[in-house]
């Protein structure tokens, strides 16, 4: 082997390894030397450029039923290698080898700070789970095209590899289009360069609609979430209220590690402890960077209105007040997070006896 | 209304015993400015310098830029409510430096964010900034000067030296003779045969981020977080009736004069299209008096000015995305098209996950980038910090970072002259 070359290992499943049909797919990590299966094809692919070294071959069933555990494994036969390069697969169609591809590959990055690649068909489950974190080229249903789909993966390896600078991005990032390189997108946004300004695209695009003549939007198109309310509230004045707020307000010293923004976690607080009647303004940090919280910090209850539902308490306008307020920081968040974190509070108000929340925001 | 701006082409900057501009180059004294920023007691002392492109030059604290120009004949009024006494701007010849600009650096700052500009490497190509001449206005204030005080002190020690320089380049013929007039009246009811009557909404200030709760001075010298929606002839925010606020968010004082939309509109004026006309407004926390000016803004468009289409911008942040998302329903409502400048506040996820509306009629949404992306400026051996300390601040939001650090990882909103919220850059976020 030259000097030149780079050591690739392949990850592939029991099929694919040649070691057999779904008999064989509970069949543990074999590890072996040099090509085997589809590897034949990614070495004469490669060619000069690079030498599998060594196939790390799983069952099936195996790897799907213990992901985590069973990427820890392959990694570890994969390090004794001493790998520079990483492919797995391609997986197509089949949904537990795109599972292991993908955990595979992600675990390949994390543990050994190398390119890890795989491929798939675009409904195989392991693309939704995967994609964010690992390059997946597209490829058809079935291994029909192997070279085909072998070949876009080297090729979009060599390019991540590549120590060029790119001119098209503004970071100066060389990332190869996901339409160029024929890999899902991986969920990021970043900036590219344009030949007009933004003033004169948004002119051309006015005259075009106002023209009637076609145009493209620059900001995709919100996708439909019809969210069904709840029934109503049958009786107010015997029922717990809640209060959510998600204008990151929290103990002094941000003890919970909210972010200001593109914040993830969520926090609940006992309000006895946390506002009190005879609350110290000085407790208290706000973090959240979309507003300049003179207000909330004075007096908290601005934000999250414990004193106003305490008088409606009193009056007999609402049952009770639940005892815990829950807080998070809502500031540059993607929406996916949002769901979660709301998912997450509404699992943990369904085990009280809360009939229904107030949202209050900034 | 007609305004003429004639430009004065800047290639270098030299100290000299007076200060004036000869064959392309802006000869300063910088002892004269010194006395001219010093007459102000709320300033105590001051740093200033020169830097040129290519220069190992990190200004740092930067909380606007502004162009150099000053008015000439009779309307003498500069920046006026500001500067000059009040009359209205936009009118009348004005002088204009082109090339070069005067930077404004506080480094008593308590405001969570400044900028940066980079005279060299990524930073300077990335950055329309770092390209040109900066004069780096740096000022420490005298004893007691309350902050907010101080920040206004600042803003008028740039807009003085802004007008000081570019009055100095009187005598010496333009490069450029720039005609913007434009008869709103006449616009109105000429016949305009096919081409489509356009209307520009400014979305100027939003007032979530007013430090401690009050606006900083922009319009005419006051500050417009009470604005209702008005009427505002564009050569008024070409000259100096709008300026930026004590910090910057895309929005800098340079960018407003040469507002890149109003420059686009004025360009297709008569061939593409008839330019009707600029409404101002800002964005509230309230979510009534939103639907009010919404329906405002909507109505001196369509049934005022009589717009069959609106070009819509917007100021930093998520909640003046709902002020303009309703803004321009309520113009379709009237039936007049719309387009939305739009940015992203995020790296990860799709470019409709920004989208704070969800309406069929807003179709036609103009991505001007992520503007939270990071980007690595690594530093030159011989690096040279302007505006502060090698040891001063960069905002990070996942570590402390400082200036002279070996790289700053700047998002780039924070990179001044990157990001343009009126349109002036040439960037889109895209989905990778």
């Amino acid at each position: 082997m030259t000097p030149s070359k780079l050591k690739v290992v392949h990850y592939l499943n029991q099929f694919f390894g040649q070691v057999g049909q779904e008999e064989k797919a509970d069949l543990p990590f074999m590890v072996k030397k040099g090509p085997v299966g589809p590897g034949m094809a990614l070495q004469k692919i490669l060619g000069e450029k690079g030498e599998v070294v060594g196939t790390i071959i799983c069952g099936d069933n195996y790897f799907a039923d213990n992901l985590e555990k069973a990427a820890e494994d392959g990694v570890r036969l994969a390090a004794s290698f001493t790998p520079e390069l990483f492919f797995a697969g391609p997986a197509f169609e089949a949904g537990r080898y795109g599972l292991s591809c993908g955990a595979i590959c992600r675990k390949v990055q994390e543990r050994l700070a190398i390119p890890a690649i795989t491929g798939m068909f675009v409904e195989n489950p392991g693309v939704e789970l995967y994609r964010r974190d690992v390059y997946i080229c597209r490829t058809g249903k079935s291994a029909a095209k192997m070279a085909e789909d072998l070949t876009k993966m080297v090729n979009l390896a060599f390019h991540i590899l590549s120590p060029e600078r790119g001119t098209r991005l503004i970071s100066g990032e060389n990332i190869i289009r996901p339409e160029e390189g024929d890999y899902f997108p991986r969920g990021l946004l970043k900036n590219e360069f344009t030949e007009k300004t933004a003033a004169a695209r948004g002119v051309d695009m006015l005259l075009a609609k106002i023209q009637g003549k076609p145009f493209l939007t620059e900001a995709g198109k919100v996708k439909e979430r019809a969210i069904p309310p709840p029934s109503p509230i049958a009786d107010l004045t015997k029922a717990e209220i809640a209060l959510i707020s998600d204008g990151g307000l929290t103990w002094k010293g941000n003890p919970d590690g909210f972010r200001g923004r593109g914040n993830v976690v969520w926090s609940k607080y006992e309000i006895d402890q946390f506002l009190p009647q005879n609350y110290s303004a000085e407790n208290y940090e706000v973090v959240h960077t979309g507003y300049y919280p003179l207000h909330v910090l004075g007096n908290p209850n601005r934000l999250v209105p414990v004193d106003a539902m305490r008088d409606l308490e009193k009056e007999g306008l609402v049952g009770k007040l639940h005892p815990f307020i829950y807080s998070t920081s809502g500031n540059a968040n993607t929406a996916s997070v949002c769901e979660r974190i709301g998912r997450e509070m509404a699992q943990d108000l369904k085990s009280t006896k809360v009939g229904g929340v107030i949202l209050t925001s900034t | 209304m007609r305004l003429e701006i004639e430009s004065i082409d800047i290639q270098a900057v030299r100290p000299g015993t007076h200060t004036g501009v000869s064959d392309h180059v802006l000869y300063i004294n910088l002892k004269e400015l010194e006395e001219i920023i010093l007459r102000d007691e709320r300033i105590l002392s001051v740093e200033l310098n020169v830097t040129s492109p290519g220069e190992p030059v990190r200004i740092v604290n930067v909380v606007d830029v502004i162009q150099p120009r000053c008015k000439l004949g009779h309307e003498k009024e500069d920046f006026p409510g500001y500067l000059g006494k009040l009359v209205i701007a936009g009118q009348g010849k004005t002088r204009s430096l082109r090339g070069i600009a005067v930077v404004l650096s506080n480094s008593f700052s308590k405001r969570l964010y400044s900028s940066v500009i980079d005279m060299f490497g990524l930073g300077a190509d990335r950055g329309i900034y770092g390209k040109m001449q900066n004069l780096v206005i740096h000022p420490i204030p005298a004893e007691g000067v309350e902050e907010r005080a101080f920040e206004t002190a600042l803003k008028v020690a740039g807009l003085k030296i802004a007008v000081y320089l570019a009055r100095s380049s009187v005598g010496t013929s333009p490069d450029q003779v720039e005609i913007f007039d434009l008869d709103i009246p006449l616009v109105l009811s000429q016949n305009r045969g096919s081409l489509p009557r356009i209307v520009y909404y400014y979305q100027i200030h939003t007032p979530q981020h007013d430090y401690k709760g009050i606006g900083d001075p922009m319009l005419y010298g006051r500050d417009v977080t009470d604005l209702m929606p008005t009427l505002l002839h564009p050569n008024e925010i070409l000259d100096g009736a709008l300026v930026s606020t004590h910090t910057i968010r895309k929005m800098e004082t340079y960018s407003i004069q040469n507002h890149p939309l109003i420059l686009e509109l004025y360009k297709r004026h008569g061939k593409e299209l008839w330019f009707a006309g600029t409404v101002i407004g800002v964005a509230t926390v309230d979510p009534i008096q939103r639907q009010r000016m919404a329906n405002m803004v909507g109505n001196l468009i369509a049934n005022y000015l009589g717009a069959d289409g609106a070009i819509l911008t917007k100021v930093h942040g998520g909640m003046p995305h709902v002020d303009i998302s309703m803004v321009g329903e309520a113009c379709e409502a009237l039936g007049v098209k719309t387009t939305v400048f739009v940015n992203f506040g995020h790296s990860v996820g799709t470019r409709s996950d920004s989208l704070l509306f969800d309406t069929e009629v807003l179709n036609a949404v103009v991505n001007l980038g992520q503007t939270l992306e990071r980007i690595g400026l690594p530093r030159p051996g011989d690096l040279k910090i302007l505006g502060g300390t090698s040891e001063t601040l960069v905002y990070n939001p996942e570590f402390k970072q400082k200036a002279g650090d070996p790289v700053l990882e700047v998002e780039g909103m924070f990179l001044a002259g990157l990001y343009n919220h009126l349109g002036g850059a040439k960037i889109i976020a895209c989905e990778y």
